[in-house]
């Protein structure tokens, strides 16, 4: 919208018919056009979301107190109405903050903050009030004791749908047996066909905030839930950051730029953003002078052998100064610049400047202001052969090499010959040099100051003229090449940027102030202004809500997305009371808030779809997909930012590196969980072995007795050899190989493991390889004690053949599955 | 050959293996060669195919192993209570048997478990199927021909003219041809023939009169008691063996086990094999000298011939020869594709062509 109305903002009518039609638009209107966007397009799920918005405000409410949580939920029938009660042990709001917290759309602490906290957009709980009194008529109730108060204030409160201000109808003291909270009671027009969603938002909201104590009473329900809590650790409370240079958009920084108290560009970088100090605000600058200024070409100053003579042209510049001065100015400007490999203008101006002073303090003559731009120009001029009014020498002509030829096209010619395939024709690299030297000269101003995106358009140019003329193609990477050939070589201008006020004013210079903090390597935003919940109390919360066999969790370390930093966790509950059929039940979590609706438009599940679980002994039908099995994986996503897919905050949007930290969470988790199933599998084996076994050997004995007559064998001695057995099993997980030695038996065992390799194998976890003909004999000599195992791993590249044999071990005592 | 107490005696000798074994604290395991295509072996003193080296063991440190076993030492208890009743069973009486065994772990879960075990035993104890009084299923050979023979049968000692004292179908040999005594004959050569119509065809022709000949009708693959009666007309009869099937790699395979021995019985193959027999055709070189119609070869047909070349048993010039020659031309034909020369084109043509060529008339 902001380039909408800087445009038409010119034709004062009609932005006053605009402002005024926008005037126009109801709060209740705009509520009821968006009301889907916000999570409340039906009477089931406005209740979830009323709810869910409740309870993410006391959370952050308690948790900013430094409060364990304490949360009382109880949903009523009243009448042709349901009504909503949320209880908290928080601060309580005091009388002034209270109208505005509860009652105003878009206004909330932390719309501008960079911090991670459940509410981000200050518009879930008062969208809830509105919600209620749309539909019910009736006000918000709200009850609060501060902390240290004897009674507690009660207010009713409606919003003003005209002027989006909240009206205070009741405000009395009354008395409350909490010590100090908040209690909000909001009536409206809902029913209770998502008690399932409603149900899952109560129990995540507890895995998900083992610290939390809360408690569900709706009409369905005989006995409230409660969820106790599982830790009496606070989450770590965050700081708030300021934003990073790589996470803001042009309007937000020119509304940086007009609020903030510095001065200069580097003062307002160092002072507002996170991350910036002086070196980095120098880049920062440097990348900007670049975008806003450009830069200036640089050219080589004539060689021995050329005509073009630097001493004599500012020998004859300088005027009045005797000749001895004169000379040593002359001579030392063209001996500095000889110098020089390439000169910018502004390089000249300073060497000139600095011979001027060194001479003056030798002679006694003042070489001026006056005399030094002459001077600067002389030589200028002698270097580029371009004349005051612009015109290069022999350049304008292209038919006879007569005239002396411009030194531009020399310099042009080396580096386009440089910066393009050999196999490219001389005359055409030669006329594109001279097509490139003209156009530079035409350039404004004599100190050849060009802006990268507008080389690259003179470059394109010169080709195309090239092209038609010549019949030589510069292709895309031959024109990229030359210009990055002179933007390499062209230098910073030494101009100061503007200041902090100017840019404010100039959208443009704004923007390249923008595009120059983009460009600039900087460093991650700092993490302390995330929360993560910590695998440990990840694994606790599943822990305390899924009867399970087994619990897993990971915690990522921070990244960055857009300027802002997040953190992904991932934990998975497998077996025991989780039901076994149909697919996995994903918990999707972002700043500790469950997410409940829109699951198959999450990037999380998209990511869990495409992992493939049947690695991980997961059920996949199909080998893609939510996989099946008694399993619960919960993916929280904790950022300053978190992107959703829309303002009801339902899904997660798909932003690659979010999903791929994800992913890698959730793969941390899986992998645990595979050996936990690895080792349960081969567990089951060997009893179901020692079942079978133990029943079949001793009929088998009875039998042979029976048939030869003779009187019952002793078999213990077989069965022990058969049941201490020790196992080896083959485990191959894309590159990595890995052979697991259990030893079951009751004393140490020394085996002698050969694995014979059809490819190379590499980073063995130790023991011998020798290549024997295209096969590779890896060996160890593990000695692995009574009731222990070892892990012997090493690495090949693709699909190999394996053949492994142990020695070492009795034959019987030896299951072998590699 | 043994008799019928030694065979019960090597089961019980067995058994007792076992019991040894689990008395010394081991535990039990049967050694036995490994029963396949790349363990078999030319004996050049019989010539006949046999089991080489290689062996593998079935023992009770597996679930599988140990149940293999256990089935093993209830199926010894049968053959040994069988042997000494003096009654017989057939293979898949066993297999239904196994049913009414009070360890369900015992039971055969299908006829081809029980079948080889029953070979098994036969590998370990060196004693034959026949003379555990198993039966196979199916019947063995007919034989049509100028032969006097006496069978013991359960019902007393029956003297048979193979040609005189039967009827259009021949003499049906018994499960155990070893019953079967040869008292005279008039035979200048056998043919095995593989298909029955081929042989109706010979009889009604009067083949077997017109040349001294024994038809011997191979019913498809031949039963064990079918080689049986094969070798000993061949050794004791002292008379050339023509095998006579279609051409197609199938039908090669049943020369193959008429002449070199089976892969699943090489262990009998001295008893049961008869390296002296030799293929009359259908030659897939017949194919294309006599111009027979013929269907082109199948996936599996080519799948089979290749696996035939790498088959020790067919690795001589000759087969070579004939089973690229067939991959070549890409065609199989039947016995009955002679018929497109007229009825009697075989016994007229045909067979005295072949049969001479192969200096067998």
């Amino acid at each position: 919208m902001t380039s909408f109305q800087s445009t038409i903002g010119d034709e004062e009518g009609i932005a006053e018919e605009l402002a005024e039609g926008q005037r126009e638009i109801s709060i209740a209107e705009f509520f009821e056009k968006n009301k889907h966007m916000l999570g409340f397009d039906s009477g089931a799920r406005g209740l979830v979301t009323a709810v869910k918005e409740a309870v993410d405000n006391a959370l952050d409410a308690t948790e900013e107190a430094g409060v364990l949580p304490d949360i009382y939920i109880e949903i009523e029938e009243v009448g042709d109405y349901y009504r909503l009660v949320i209880e908290d042990n928080g601060p309580g709001i005091t009388k002034e903050q209270l109208p505005k917290v509860f009652g105003k759309l878009l206004y909330g602490s932390r719309f501008h903050a960079r911090e991670q906290s459940r509410g981000q957009q200050g518009i879930g709980i008062s969208a809830a009030v509105l919600y209620s009194q749309l539909t019910s008529g009736q006000p918000a109730k709200i009850t609060s004791r501060p902390k240290g108060q004897s009674r507690a204030q009660y207010f009713e409160l409606i919003i003003d749908t005209d002027t989006n201000e909240p009206e205070i109808k009741a405000d009395e003291e009354t008395t409350w047996d909490r010590p100090h909270g908040t209690r909000i009671e909001l009536e409206m027009e809902a029913n209770m066909r998502a008690r399932q969603q409603l149900h899952d938002y109560v129990k995540h909201t507890a895995v998900v905030n083992p610290h939390a104590r809360l408690e569900l009473r709706e009409p369905g329900l005989d006995e409230p839930l409660k969820f106790e809590r599982a830790t009496d650790e606070l989450p770590a409370e965050t700081e708030e950051i300021r934003p990073h240079p790589h996470g803001v958009e042009l309007g937000a920084l020119i509304k940086m730029l007009e609020a903030t108290e510095s001065y200069s560009v580097s003062g307002f970088l160092q002072e507002e953003f996170t991350r910036v100090g002086k070196k980095t605000a120098d880049s920062v600058i440097d990348n900007f002078r670049d975008v806003y200024y450009g830069r200036e070409l640089a050219w080589s100053p004539p060689r021995a052998h050329d005509d073009r003579d630097v001493a004599a042209a500012v020998a004859d510049a300088v005027a009045n100064k005797g000749k001895a001065a004169t000379t040593a100015f002359a001579e030392g400007v063209a001996e500095t610049v000889a110098g020089n490999d390439r000169l910018s203008r502004s390089e000249l101006a300073a060497i000139v400047g600095n011979v001027a002073e060194n001479v003056e303090g030798d002679t006694g003559k003042t070489f001026g202001g006056t005399v030094r731009e002459n001077a600067v120009d002389a030589a200028w001029r002698a270097i580029t052969g371009v004349d005051a009014d612009g015109d290069a020498a022999g350049a304008a002509d292209d038919g006879d090499g007569d005239d002396a030829e411009s030194p531009l096209v020399a310099d042009a010619y080396a580096l386009v010959d440089d910066a393009t395939s050999t196999r490219k024709d001389d005359a055409a690299v030669r006329a594109m040099a001279e097509a490139l030297a003209r156009r530079f000269a035409n350039l404004d101003g004599e100190a050849f100051r060009i802006a990268r995106d507008d080389l690259e358009r003179l470059v394109a140019d010169a080709a195309n003229f090239v092209a038609e003329q010549r019949d030589a193609t510069f292709g895309e990477t031959a024109r990229e090449n030359v210009v990055e050939a002179f933007w390499s070589r062209a230098r910073t201008v030494p101009d100061d940027p503007p200041k902090v006020k100017s840019i404010a004013g100039d959208r443009d210079a704004a923007a390249d102030l923008l595009e120059a903090m983009r460009t600039t390597d900087i460093l991650a935003p700092p993490t302390d202004c995330l929360a993560p919940i910590t695998a440990e109390l990840v694994e606790a919360g599943l822990r305390k809500e899924y009867d399970a066999d087994f619990y897993a969790a990971a915690t990522r370390d921070a990244e960055v997305h857009g300027g802002d930093p997040f953190i992904v966790e991932a934990g998975i509950a497998y077996g025991g009371e989780i039901p076994a059929e149909g697919s996995v039940e994903l918990l999707r979590f972002a700043n500790r808030v469950p997410l409940v609706y829109q699951r198959g438009a999450c990037a999380t599940t998209d990511v869990i779809k495409s992992i493939g679980w049947r690695n991980y002994g997961l059920d996949q039908p199909g080998g893609s997909g939510l996989p099946n099995g008694p399993a619960v994986i919960s993916i929280h996503v904790a950022s300053t930012n978190v992107p959703f897919t829309s303002e009801s905050k339902d899904a997660l949007a798909n932003v690659p590196a979010i999903e791929d930290e994800i992913e890698l969470a959730v793969r941390e988790a899986a992998r645990e969980l595979k050996s936990y199933l690895n080792k349960r599998r081969s567990m089951q084996q060997r009893r179901e072995k020692q079942d079978v076994l133990g029943k079949i050997l001793p009929e088998m004995a009875d039998k042979v007795s029976e048939v030869t007559g003779r009187s019952r064998p002793d078999i213990d001695g077989a069965l022990a050899r058969i049941m201490n057995n020790v196992s080896v099993e083959r485990e191959v997980d894309g590159e990595t190989v890995t052979l697991v030695v259990e030893n079951h038996s009751d004393v140490n065992e020394q085996l002698e493991i050969t694995d014979i390799v059809s490819a190379e194998p590499t980073d063995l976890s130790d023991g011998t390889v020798v290549d024997m003909d295209g096969e590779w004999f890896v060996q160890w000599k593990p000695e692995v004690p009574s009731g222990d195992e070892r892990e012997l791993t090493y690495a090949v590249d693709g699909e190999a053949d394996f053949e492994v044999s142990v020695g070492g071990v009795e034959t019987e005592k030896l299951t072998v599955n590699a | 050959m043994t008799t019928e107490s030694d065979a019960r005696d090597e089961l019980i000798d067995l058994a007792a293996d076992f019991y040894d074994q689990f008395a010394a604290g081991n535990i039990p395991e049967m050694t036995l060669p490994t029963r396949t295509k790349s363990n078999i072996e030319y004996d050049t003193e019989s010539g006949v195919w046999t089991y080489g080296d290689r062996t593998s063991t079935r023992s009770a440190n597996s679930v599988r192993g140990a149940r293999k076993l256990l089935k093993a030492a209830y199926t010894i208890e049968f053959l040994a209570d069988q042997l000494d009743e003096d009654r017989s069973s057939t293979l898949r009486e066993l297999y239904y048997l196994s049913e009414s065994w009070d360890n369900d772990e015992a039971q055969f879960s299908s006829q081809d478990e029980s079948n080889d075990l029953v070979e098994d035993l036969e590998i370990v104890t060196g004693v034959t199927r026949e003379d555990f009084h198993m039966r196979p299923e199916e019947s063995g050979a007919t034989l049509m021909g100028p032969l006097l023979i006496r069978e013991q049968t359960r019902r007393g000692e029956r003297e048979i003219h193979c040609q005189e004292d039967v009827g259009a179908g021949g003499y049906q040999i018994p499960n155990n041809p070893d019953m079967i005594e040869f008292l005279d004959d008039d035979i200048d050569f056998a043919l095995a023939v593989e298909t029955g119509g081929m042989r109706d065809r010979l009889v009604e022709n009067g083949f077997d009169e017109e040349y001294n000949c024994l038809v011997i009708h191979l019913k498809g693959q031949p039963a064990r008691a079918t080689r049986r009666i094969t070798k000993r007309v061949h050794d004791e009869l002292d008379v050339p063996i023509a095998v006579f099937a279609d051409g197609d790699p199938w039908s090669y395979r049943i020369y193959g086990s008429v002449a070199y021995g089976s892969i699943k019985s090489a262990h009998l193959s001295k008893y049961l094999a008869t390296p002296e027999a030799q293929f009359v055709g259908i030659q897939p070189e017949d194919i294309v000298e006599y111009d027979l119609p013929a269907d082109p070869l199948s996936d599996s047909d080519v799948n089979a011939l290749e696996s035939e070349l790498d088959d020790p048993r067919f690795q001589t010039d000759y087969w070579e020869e004939q089973i690229e020659l067939q991959l070549d031309i890409g065609k199989k034909s039947e016995q009955q594709s002679l018929a497109s020369r007229g009825l009697d084109f075989v016994t007229d043509t045909y067979l005295p062509e072949r049969l001479d060529a192969m200096g067998v008339i």
